[in-house]
């Protein structure tokens, strides 16, 4: 499959956290002709093995997304919404969602009227108790089709801009799952030792939990963990961005030196741009999480950078996104029994 | 030409030809060629004469432009710095898609990600200085080059029916103007109709001065959109009309103050017509219908709105019975003026 298809077919699949299971079927399938077996598990983490003879080694990348959920239903039928994961209230106003209610139904998310605020409400941003979702529909009609607890997706459009570059939805983290797609169909013409579990992980955006359960299936002997990081956009901090257009490796003390040294080399040698990105402590991703299952599982984080991250224009460049399975692939023929030892000497 | 052919032309104000050419089309088969014509305000000015004689000139106007954007220049990384065309509040394009250009070039507007926010960043509303539109251009040079300073832009929402009867959608105003023109310009009646599709309305009421003075009706029915402000509890009395109760008949706004005999005509045409309707409780807004009062010696003049949330954002929602209403209390105007 084009990986355009993919992300665009992906993107408008529902995948809350916590309730991923139709972006799971989804994407189980898109593993199926590469991999030896694929399952979903308790959680709906998807678990697609190559077989090998190697070191277990386990690839992850979340496939949950961020979104949110009905809180009250107000007497005229308004819906008011909590977060599922980091929504940022700024991109709500105008929003247009999906609400699964025992219908699937379109809806926009509305904010009281400029003209009945303030001069000084005009001047912050809409808290998101300002702000509702309107179903179009009589209040009644509301109550008989939603409850509290229905799950609100955001707008699922997939964009193609300039230069390969495209902005959509759940880029963070689907993006990543095509990274490993694409891997996954590039071993087929390899040669690799390595016993391959490629995961695509459920509940990220709410702490790492498919990760955590799924690793201590897995049982890997390493992971590599593949996530979005943030690309340069007006505003940002300049030391904690990277540039668009080429693939990054995190360092600090929840990565292992080893295993990252051994995939700058891999880089080095099928010449691919690779940015450095420092991370002092945590890094808010599943390695976090994996790192620290069973007695511990070293990890690498290797990240695609993106513009506009936990919004619904998540921008990418598919240049950056196909080296960075190019690399992946790579580092995965390249694995040997041997670096099992040397982990720690 | 149904609504949503309608909404889907992208035409913000100075920017019309897209939605005046579609609707010449138009309206040169449903009134004659000779009966058409484009004035200097590039206005679309369509006559039918009426089937008996002393009766009043009556003019229905609604415009064609919608609120977008224009680009101003380009930052070295190649984002396009931006203003609105029209009165859009920069909370409601944040995270959006738009389309650049006569190519309509795909971009979106992006925001920094919460990860990266100050509490500061939090609760400063970013402002058109600081949001852009990003087409994927690598610099300032391609940028420009694809889009140089005056480019227009536009959202990009698909027209989407939901609910009991409702629509979400771009420039539902005053497409829902435009859509009842062409509806009504479909039969004859006693009086001489001038239909008037003007421009530039939300940059100031620009186009209907020249259509005003070019047309000089007895009478004009000017067919907007209007701001509901109806639903997430809103106190009762800051409801300026609400969506779904039927077409909003003004008696004053902030740009006139309508005479009172046609304002009690039309409320009794409706009441006799079983058509729903609201008397719009709020003195917000202003609209062509004061250029068309004022013109030369003056006319009688009122404005019939089809109440329409969010205004002036991507995503607009109107009730379909309203725009029928808005329709039918018109009609029956002008088969008894």
């Amino acid at each position: 499959m084009r990986t355009e298809d993919f992300l665009r077919e992906a993107a408008a699949l529902p995948g809350l956290s916590g309730n991923e299971q139709a972006v799971a079927r989804y994407i189980a399938d898109a593993f199926r002709p590469f991999c030896d077996e694929v399952r979903i598990d308790s959680l709906n983490s998807v678990i697609a093995h190559i077989e090998g003879r190697g070191p277990k080694v386990m690839i992850c990348a979340h496939l949950d997304e961020i979104g949110l959920m009905v809180s009250r239903i107000e007497e005229d039928g308004a819906l008011r919404m909590r977060n599922v994961g980091g929504v940022d209230p700024r991109i709500l106003p105008g929003m247009r969602v999906t609400v699964h209610g025992k219908e699937t139904l379109p809806g926009v998310i509305g904010a009281k009227a400029p003209h009945l605020l303030t001069e000084a409400e005009r001047k912050k941003n809409y808290d998101r108790d300002d702000l509702f979702i309107d179903l179009g529909m009589s209040a009644d009609h509301v109550k008989e089709l939603v409850q509290v607890g229905d799950l609100v997706q955001l707008e699922g459009g997939f964009t193609k801009l300039l230069n390969g570059r495209c902005a959509g939805k759940t880029m963070d983290d689907r993006s990543c799952v095509a990274i490993m797609l694409r891997a996954a169909e590039a071993l087929q013409r390899m040669d690799t030792r390595a016993d391959l579990y490629f995961v695509a992980s459920c509940q990220e955006e709410v702490g790492g939990y498919g990760a955590m359960t799924a690793g201590y299936g897995v049982a890997p002997d390493f992971g590599i963990v593949l996530d979005v990081t943030h690309a340069r956009t007006p505003g940002a901090p300049a030391l904690e961005v990277c540039d668009l257009d080429s693939p990054a490796a995190a360092m600090g003390p929840y990565i292992h030196p080893l295993l990252r040294k051994k995939l700058v080399e891999v880089a080095k040698e099928i010449n691919v741009k690779l940015q450095d990105e420092v991370m002092p402590r945590d890094t808010s991703t599943d390695t976090d999480d994996l790192n620290a299952v069973r007695g511990g599982v070293p990890c690498i984080l290797l990240e695609l950078p993106v513009k506009y991250m936990h919004t619904s224009v998540e921008l990418l460049d598919m240049h950056a996104l196909t080296e960075c399975a190019r690399l992946l692939a790579a580092y995965l023929a390249a694995i040997e029994d041997s670096w099992r030892d040397e982990l720690w000497i | 030409m149904d609504l949503k052919t309608l909404c889907g032309i992208h035409a913000p104000s100075g920017d019309e030809k897209r939605l005046r050419r579609a609707i010449l089309e138009e309206a040169r088969k449903l009134c004659g060629e000779e009966n058409v014509r484009i004035d200097r305000m590039g206005n679309v000015l369509c006559h039918k004469k009426g089937t008996e004689v002393g009766r009043p000139h009556v003019c229905v106007s609604a415009h064609m432009d919608e609120v977008g954007f224009i680009i101003l220049s380009a930052t070295d990384d190649g984002l396009l710095q931006f203003r609105p065309i029209g009165s859009i509040d920069p909370r409601v394009v944040v995270s959006k898609r738009v389309l650049v250009g006569e190519d309509l070039l795909p971009g979106v507007i992006g925001a920094l990600a919460i990860h990266l926010q100050t509490r500061e960043d939090r609760e400063r509303v970013l402002g058109y200085d600081n949001l852009y539109i990003d087409i994927g251009a690598k610099d300032k040079d391609e940028a420009l080059g694809k889009c140089p300073p005056g480019t227009y832009a536009y959202f990009d929402t698909p027209y989407t029916p939901f609910g009991d009867g409702f629509v979400c959608a771009k420039a539902l105003d005053d497409r829902v103007g435009c859509y009842n023109l062409l509806q009504l310009m479909q039969s004859g009646y006693p009086g001489d109709v001038t239909f008037c599709f003007v421009t530039q309305e939300e940059v100031g009421l620009r186009g209907s001065i020249g259509a005003a003075f070019t047309v000089r009706p007895d009478v004009c029915i000017n067919l907007e959109g209007t701001a509901a402000n109806d639903l997430g509890d809103v106190e009762r009395r800051d409801e300026v009309c609400c969506a779904g109760q039927g077409v909003a008949v003004s008696f004053m706004d902030r740009s006139s103050v309508y005479q009172r005999k046609l304002f009690k005509k039309l409320l009794a045409l409706a009441d006799a017509g079983d058509i729903p309707h609201q008397v719009k409780r709020g003195v917000t807004g202003s609209n062509d219908a004061a250029n068309y009062q004022r013109a030369a010696g003056g006319a009688l003049a009122c404005t019939l709105s089809v109440p329409c949330r969010y205004i002036h954002s991507g995503a607009s929602v109107c009730c379909l019975d309203d725009i029928d209403a808005q329709y039918r209390l018109t009609r029956a105007f002008l088969l008894n003026a």
